[in-house]
């Protein structure tokens, strides 16, 4: 096995070295065995030149017997159309996950540092959840909200007891695009007000609408967008005010007081954005703007697709991180475990316009997503999964730091609890994008057996999110990993 | 052998209007005589004990809905029935007690609940990789989308997983909205394709649009047979969509929208000759042409596999969810390679799309519906079916209009024949008294007068008789 892992490997990196032209040959020294041998010690000298090891692991995937990844990778472009993309120049083939590790097809193991974009929050077949699951499709897999059934109900009660304040009207639906949608139409219906505000590099969803709250022209097709304003982005390392948060704020009444008529339906952020490049807003930033939107009769509205359910340590919420409690909350990812799940939680007031006209879900809160949920739920209760990322978070966020004194491509180190992000540049003054080397490390990476995700609106940050039973060893090992690629950069 | 009495004429006051008759049925299974009088329709045997249940009650679920969930959130029946369990094309309220599920969730679970297939593809790929996204390769999307384009004529080949009906119909609208430059798309008034701001827009009865701002979209005159004021000439409607393209829009735009039988309007089949009219129409200007078969798709109407192939015409974006996945979320947009490559403009993304849990129930549901030829099934049962209940409206005035495909029927009540007054009274009522003879129909319609049956495509014979008996036995006792 080790050997056809070799074999792979090399052919891959000689086709990397042609393609990137530098040295890999350290990299194919014989201990560098990619099965589960135990992690060596991890100083900075001793992995510049020897490649660090995966943390051990015991479970063995099932035997792969299934299409090649060149094979899949046929049918996706002729069934699955052009716009699909995909990781890696070699793209990878994941057939098998268990807590936070991933196998391909050759039962090669992978330390899945960015959890399927921030959604398998407990771990890959996390076995409760998996459980859950199970025993549900056996019994009924979907009936609808017409006919009653305990589990929507059980969930959704579990769920406002996670929330602040008279958060405790729950509205189930697939997707966090839907869930932002309907965050929306609630806003601009209970206030009368058309006007939404988002933030700069902000990342709400895909549909027609809420890619008009979405705000990275990546991702922006050219559609009428509605009455939607986006403010400056309350940027600690790029943004132009740094870290005061007031002036950013004030952004966000200047614009309501000469781009509006004075009143908005709402403003929605997430406290750290995601696919922006987890990029932490200032502090304080929240409470001034939440204040400054309801003066303006405006609802908050605060985005926890990435940032809910523990992920950053210190809260449940991210929300909290800003000591604010919003109107409406919207999440998905996390929230299932990868489940097709998304979720709206707000007032009894704010619900109350819903009941104007008939909203209804045909999936939304079936019985097999919603035992899944409340698995979840129990599951990052149970084992303490919001103290575990603060520990492992910090722990990580401490040794990458580190890493960043070591290596000056590392222009930033930040987030909060498993949520983290690292901005490398080509000059730390200048700040500028340090995008090739992105991609090459990034590529480096996976070679190495990390898979990381990337971000920021330049793509040129390593995206930190790992399901959330990370260990501190597989911190260490990613760190490591990092050190050893950069340092061959 | 059925023997019928004489039509009956009903009071129009409700109210006063209920009498006992004496009347004999014909059943295919053994009677049970009831009470009062007559025999009472019994349920089709069926081998299944559901495990006992021991969850909470209705009234603590009420109540627990009534607190965490939507104020808007309604259920059918006056006692709303909890239900925790379902095999095939039957459900199991909190006491074991089973039900013919008449709806399918809403036309949606097309095998049958918990088909074992289906369960075994969940359960297995859930057991191994539940969500990893399409960054990553797998080959359950892979054959999924392949097996799935292998079901559409022409050059539909290019597959969008998304996780709704909704979702889809969104992502359709915005194709063709990119693909072509213009934002004017024409739907049918009665329709529903969604609920997200491009969908409530196309989406066409008052009940589900709210005061929210729904732009670039424009309903057309309803070719429905029924009630429309052309009846079945499916041309005469057709000119409607050409003046609003005239009349309303500059002349050119991004497409037109319309399910092949209207769903939550009450199974109403577009005249024929309409949709081939508006197909031509629309390509003149320039646009593009959705079929939503989120309702009408996967060998529902039995005698084709898609909605759209009843009216002899080739789409070119088809929308799909509900049976798609026997219930599980997952809908796709498919569409041709030339009008797919819009979304390489920019990135399109969606995280839980495609995952390899949805895409593996997705293709086990097109393997079942092979296997167990319930294309076929739905023919053959729900002709069958549609006789019996043509045949009951010709027994009760209170039956205006029976009408729809293979196993997507809708049977509308009219409290006069001529001038077609809805019946919504007696819909509630009898509807209330088929679940408590252990029959769960659905209703729509813009005025809540229609039955609307929508059965898993296992529904039999057998299961068709009792139904049609059941509801027989409750009119007579208005």
């Amino acid at each position: 096995m080790a050997m056809l892992q070799r074999r792979i490997l090399k052919s891959t990196l000689e086709e990397a070295k042609a393609r990137f032209n530098f040295n890999w040959y350290p990299i194919l020294s014989p201990c560098a065995s990619f099965s589960t041998l135990p992690s060596s010690s991890t100083t900075a000298t001793a992995h510049d030149h020897v490649p660090p090891h995966l943390p051990p692991f015991d479970y063995q995937p099932k035997p792969y017997n299934g299409p090649s990844a060149d094979e899949i990778l046929a049918k996706r472009k002729r069934f699955l159309g052009p716009s699909l993309f995909y990781y890696y120049q070699k793209p990878l083939n994941i057939v098998e996950g268990k807590m936070q590790y991933l196998y391909d097809e050759s039962g090669r193991r992978y330390l899945d540092a960015f959890a399927g974009i921030v959604t398998v929050s407990c771990g890959h077949c996390h076995p409760e959840i998996l459980n859950a699951i199970v025993e549900q499709s056996k019994l009924l897999q979907h009936a609808t909200t017409i006919y009653l059934h305990h589990a929507i109900a059980d969930f959704a009660e579990a769920l406002a007891s996670k929330m602040p304040g008279n958060l405790k009207v729950v509205y189930f639906v697939n997707s966090g695009s839907e869930a932002n949608e309907l965050a929306m139409l609630m806003a601009r219906l209970y206030t009368g007000s058309l006007g939404m505000i988002s933030l700069r590099n902000a990342y709400h969803g895909g549909s027609s609408s809420t890619i008009g709250l979405t705000a990275l022209n990546t991702w922006k097709y050219p559609i009428p967008e509605g009455e939607i304003h986006h403010v400056m982005n309350p940027d600690p390392f790029r943004g132009v005010f740094g870290s005061d948060a007031t002036r950013y704020a004030k952004e966000v009444q200047d614009h309501i007081e000469y781009g509006t008529s004075g009143k908005v339906a709402g403003f929605i952020a997430e406290t750290i954005q995601g696919v922006g490049g987890a990029v932490e807003l200032a502090p304080g930033y929240l409470k001034q703007v939440y204040d400054i939107v309801r003066k303006a009769g405006g609802v908050c509205i605060a985005d926890e697709v990435q940032t809910g359910f523990g992920r950053t340590g210190s809260h449940y919420w991210g929300f909290e991180t800003q000591g604010v409690i919003p109107d409406i909350v919207t999440m998905a990812k996390g929230i299932g475990n990868g489940l097709p799940l998304g979720a709206v939680v707000t007032t009894p007031e704010i619900a109350s316009v819903m009941a104007q006209k008939i909203q209804f879900n045909t999936f939304g809160g079936n019985p097999v997503c919603s035992a899944g949920g409340l698995a979840v739920l129990r599951v990052i209760d149970k084992e303490k999964r919001q103290a575990h990322c603060a520990d492992v978070g910090s722990h990580l966020i401490g040794r990458l730091r580190s890493l960043q004194d070591k290596h000056d491509i590392i222009g930033d180190v930040r987030g909060r609890g498993l949520m983290v992000g690292i901005e490398l540049v080509t000059d730390r003054k200048e700040k500028t994008p340090a995008k090739a080397e992105t991609a090459i490390l990034f590529e480096k990476m996976r070679e190495l057996g990390v898979l990381v995700g990337k971000g920021g609106l330049h793509g040129n940050v390593f995206r930190i999110k790992p399901p959330m039973c990370f260990s501190k060893d597989d911190a260490d090992f990613l760190v490591d990993a990092l050190d050893y690629a950069m340092s061959k950069l | 052998m059925q023997r019928f009495t004489p039509a009956r004429r009903l009071f129009s006051e409700f109210k006063c209007s209920l009498r006992r008759q004496r009347r004999c049925f014909s059943q295919v299974a053994p009677n049970v005589i009831d009470n009062n009088d007559g025999f009472v329709p019994k349920m089709p045997s069926f081998d299944y004990s559901p495990p006992p249940y021991t969850g909470p009650s209705a009234d603590e679920i009420l109540s627990k809905r009534k607190e965490y969930l939507s104020p808007a959130m309604f259920t059918l029946y006056s006692k709303p029935l909890n239900i925790v369990d379902g095999r095939m094309q039957y459900l199991f309220d909190d006491k074991g007690r089973r039900y013919l599920d008449a709806f399918g969730g809403i036309a949606t679970v097309c095998c049958g609940h918990c088909h074992p297939d289906v369960v075994e593809a969940i359960v297995n790929q859930t057991k191994r990789l539940q969500h990893s996204t399409i960054l990553y390769l797998n080959h359950a999307i892979a054959d999924f989308a392949e097996a799935l384009a292998n079901k559409l004529p022409g050059n539909l080949k290019v597959v969008f997983f998304t996780n709704s009906g909704t979702e889809a119909n969104e992502l359709a609208m915005m194709i063709a909205r990119l693909y072509t430059g213009c934002h004017d798309i024409i739907s049918v008034r009665n329709a529903y394709h969604g609920n997200a701001s491009g969908t409530m827009g196309a989406t066409a009865q008052s009940i589900w649009k709210f005061n929210v701002i729904q732009s670039g979209v424009h309903h057309a005159v309803n070719p429905d047979p029924y009630r429309g004021v052309f009846g079945s000439d499916g041309e005469k409607y057709a000119r409607d969509v050409e003046d609003l393209i005239q009349f309303g829009t500059s002349g050119n735009i991004a497409g037109f929208v319309s399910e092949a039988i209207q769903g939550v309007g009450g199974i109403i089949e577009l005249a024929p000759g309409y949709l081939p009219a508006v197909y031509s129409t629309i390509k003149k200007a320039g646009g593009l042409c959705i079929a939503d078969e989120v309702q009408a798709g996967f060998a529902r109407t039995g005698s084709h596999f898609w909605g759209f192939e009843n009216h002899g015409v080739v789409p070119d974006i088809v929308t799909m969810a509900k049976g798609i996945g026997n219930g599980i979320p997952l809908g796709a947009v498919v569409t041709t390679p030339e009008i797919a490559a819009v979304l390489t403009r920019r990135s399109y993304f969606n995280t839980f799309g495609g995952n390899p849990v949805c895409t593996a129930a997705g293709l086990a549901v097109l393997k079942v519906i092979e296997k167990e030829k319930l294309q076929e099934n739905a023919l053959v049962v729900g002709t069958y079916l549609k006789e019996r209940l043509t045949a009951l409206k010709d027994k009760y005035e209170l039956i205006g209009d029976v009408r729809g495909r293979g196993l997507m029927l809708g049977v509308e009540l009219v409290s006069d024949q001529k001038l077609k007054t809805p019946a919504k009274l007696e819909t509630l009522h009898i509807m209330d008294q088929m679940k408590e003879m252990g029959v769960l129909v659905g209703k729509g319609g813009f005025y809540g007068n229609v039955f609307r049956i929508t059965p898993p495509l296992c529904f039999t014979k057998e299961d068709a008789d009792f139904l049609v008996d059941a509801m027989d036995h409750i009119i007579a006792r208005i």
